[in-house]
């Protein structure tokens, strides 16, 4: 799962009413890179050039020579003006074009390459409904990707919201809102339905280029997520999962009636495979980070840190797996902070001091809209490095209401005093989690050989910097890996797995889950945590 | 020199700093400081400025509020092992999370300022029945029974403050027990405490053992708020 960065070349794209610059990495065709991000264009076919919808107008820079398919598909007259089909179009250095009529917006994109991982071997003794869909579903997120499981060829990904969110950010939240209200639970779980589905017809419809026979081909579809989605996605267990004297014991969440999940999704062939969780508070997902990492198959001493809405970890010391779940990510994702956002464009994802200054890194290069979690790490440490910041979260000199403005011309740019303290405490429970682990497995930081860090921060986070204010422990940087997409990684193997479930079941033989609320002194821990200091080595 | 230890005191709280916190306590009773004046003249002192502070900006970051109410705490614990007679206690205290409920930090950080003032807690975890609070209340002889509750379904539901007090209503107690409330959801609205039936609340965990004192008292001087 080591990701190496690529050398990368600078495109910039211009549409009616925005602008935006990407980084490109050599040999990718502007079509998969626009797909990344909200600017997509128009498109109905696997990107092959057969379909001629996604014309963009080449401006300046060196770019490949047309292609047959463009002869094919533009008029003479439109390839003087400089008129190509973006995914032909590939970069030679830093360039620049034009889109005179993108897609719809959408709430889907799809998963930058470089964070897929590579593709498990295919199945060819299938015969019929070759094809097969991946989801993990995720509190705040929904990420998946459409496979032909015969050849094991990924065709497609997407990542988008989780509608169901309105129903509460938090899963406790959203668990109680369907408590006595059926009506209330089936649309909950509808929402989650409709939005795979949604996903599902956008990449058949822009990267197959047929809907209705293609969803009848669809021979199963495998969905991780933690124990609550899974819940409220089948429309049973909440009440019985906000009870604390389950959250320890096994939970079931298989479809009552996997006929009627078939023609809800319009899927009439697809074998609906959720595998179980490993209980009430510990979910598929994290069984799914397991299989893709094969934590059990390196040194004992190797941790994983799933960091999302709800945070999981998990320990394997050689015989057994230790895990355990807190809520520790919201503030990672951009949620409780006045200027938090998710990596999407215009986030700040890097923050570095420039002489007097500081220079703030944005995705997509826009204007800056706000922090995501890597770009908050950054803030943090840089800030306390400074001198700015003091160890107990205070600003040294009071910032006043504006709080303390990275960029003093754009609000957007500003900390304030409760987002420190929003992200100390993200920070601790998660540092004092994966201590209390430890200690739990009679280990010390000193026997980590490894550590996966899955989840929320991509792979834009500054380890030194995560160090520095205690997020991660200070261990030798090659031992820390950073595996953002783990979880879509180990449900496609699932996927790809003549017997997927059993593969995740096997898994569940190791581990050992531990409830920190059972843990009598895990509140010390946490507060010992807080401070913003690197990780003391008890 | 109590001057100058009062100051380092305040300084390393102020800054979070255990470590420091500790060193200059130690220093202290090194130069001849007795266990009973730590608590008394620079703890306490520190405790209750710590709460003024808190009431003249409620936005204090939650994160120094834990750590300076854990040293209080912790120091407090270290003196009172040293002290030469049992301290004088202002009451007793009944503490846990409502049934279904694990959140413990609030819980956390009202014990901590009550031990620092002198209050007698006893602490019955998390996810605790009322009944098993009402029944340790009287086993303790407690004047307050405090229920933490994190989340809307726990800080309402039947199973916590509410039966707490249909139970207190039931055995004849209501003058003898008082209950108080904490927790996220009481913030948002300011009247919930009342329509659970508790007889108060605090908005942190710092400013509610002011409050619970209060309550202490109005069920030893005997009787009604």
């Amino acid at each position: 799962m080591k990701r190496r960065p690529e050398a990368s070349l600078t495109l910039r794209v211009r549409t009616a009413t925005e602008e935006c610059l990407l980084q490109v990495v050599p040999g990718t065709s502007v079509r998969d890179v626009l797909d990344t991000t909200k600017i997509r264009v128009r498109a109905a076919c696997g990107g092959n050039g057969s379909c001629g919808a996604c014309v963009v107008t080449w401006i300046s820079g060196d770019v490949n020579a047309q292609t047959t398919a463009e002869y094919q598909r533009l008029q003479p007259a439109e390839r003087a003006a400089g008129a190509r089909l973006a995914c032909q179009l590939r970069l030679q250095a830093d360039s620049e074009i034009r889109i005179d009529d993108p897609a719809p917006p959408s709430a889907w994109t799809s998963i930058p390459a470089n964070s897929l991982s590579a593709a498990p071997a295919g199945r060819p003794e299938l015969q019929q409904h070759i094809y097969g869909l991946a989801v993990d579903l995720g509190t705040t997120h929904i990420r998946l990707s459409l496979w032909d499981r015969k050849q094991g060829r990924r065709i497609a990904t997407r990542r988008g919201p989780n509608p169901q969110a309105i129903f509460g950010a938090d899963i406790l939240n959203r668990l109680a809102s369907v408590i006595d209200r059926p009506e209330r639970a089936e649309e909950v779980a509808h929402l989650a339905r409709d939005a795979i589905l949604h996903a599902l017809r956008d990449i058949l419809m822009r990267d197959v280029g047929e809907v209705r026979p293609m969803l009848a081909e669809i021979g199963e579809v495998f969905i991780v997520g933690n124990a609550a989605m899974l819940a409220l996605l089948t429309s049973q267990g909440a009440r019985e999962l906000l009870d604390p004297e389950n959250w320890a014991g096994r939970v079931n969440y298989q479809p009552k009636d996997p006929a009627a999940f078939q023609s809800k999704w319009l899927l009439p062939h697809a074998t609906i495979s959720l595998p179980d969780p490993v209980s009430g508070f510990i979910g598929s997902d994290l069984l799914a980070d397991l299989v893709a990492t094969r934590l059990i198959e390196g040194p004992p001493g190797s941790l994983l840190l799933d960091i999302g809405t709800n945070t999981e970890i998990a320990l394997w010391d050689g015989t057994h797996l230790h895990i355990t779940a807190v809520p520790g990510g919201p503030a990672f994702e951009g949620s409780g902070l006045r200027n938090g956002m998710a990596a999407e464009p215009g986030a700040i994802f890097r923050v570095r001091p420039n002489r007097d200054a500081w220079s703030l890194e944005t995705i997509g290069g826009s204007p800056e809209r706000g922090f995501c979690g890597s770009g908050l790490v950054d803030a943090v440490a840089c800030l306390l490095a400074s001198g700015q910041l003091k160890p107990s979260g205070r600003f040294a000199s009071p910032t006043g209401d504006e709080g303390f403005c990275f960029d003093p011309g754009n609000p957007r740019t500003a900390l304030h005093a409760q987002d420190i303290d929003t992200f100390q405490r993200a920070k601790a429970a998660t540092a004092a989690a994966m201590a209390a682990l430890l200690r739990q497995a009679g280990m010390g930081w000193n026997s980590v050989q490894r550590l996966c860090v899955c989840g929320a921060f991509g792979h834009t986070l500054d380890i030194a910097h995560a160090q520095a204010i205690g997020l991660l422990p200070p261990l030798p940087v090659e031992f820390i890996e950073l595996a953002a997409d783990a979880s879509l990684a180990g449900c496609e193997m699932g996927l790809l797995h003549q017997d997927g479930l059993a593969t995740f079941a096997n898994m569940r033989n190791h581990i050992v889950a531990i409830n920190l609320s059972q843990i009598w002194d895990y509140d010390d821990l946490y507060i010992d945590h807080l401070r913003l200091r690197p990780i003391q080595n008890q | 020199m109590l001057e100058r230890i009062i100051k380092a005191y305040n300084e390393a709280v102020f800054e979070t700093d255990k470590e420091a916190a500790f060193e200059v306590i130690n220093e202290a009773m090194a130069q001849g400081l007795t266990a009973e004046d730590v608590v008394f003249k620079v703890v306490i002192p520190a405790v209750e400025e710590m709460m003024a502070d808190i009431t003249r900006n409620p936005d204090a970051n939650l994160a120094q509020h834990f750590m300076t109410a854990q040293i209080a705490a912790e120091v407090t614990e270290r003196m009172l092992e040293k002290f030469k007679h049992p301290p004088e206690i202002i009451g007793r205290v009944v503490i846990g999370t409502a049934a279904g409920d694990l959140h413990s930090l609030g819980k956390r950080i009202v014990m901590g300022c009550l031990k620092a003032l002198m209050v007698e807690v006893v602490d019955l975890g998390v996810n605790v029945p009322a009944e098993k609070f009402v029944d340790e209340a009287v086993a303790h002889d407690a004047q307050v029974i405090a229920v933490s509750a994190m989340m809307v379904h726990t800080a309402t539901g039947e199973n916590g403050c509410r039966k707490v007090r249909e139970i207190l209503c039931q055995r004849g107690l209501e003058e003898k027990i008082k209950i108080v409330v904490g927790g996220a959801p009481y913030r948002f609205d300011e009247a919930l405490y009342k329509s659970v039936g508790a007889d108060g609340w605090a908005a942190d965990g710092i400013t509610a053992s002011r409050m619970i004192i209060g309550l202490i008292r109005v069920v030893k001087d005997g009787g009604g708020p």
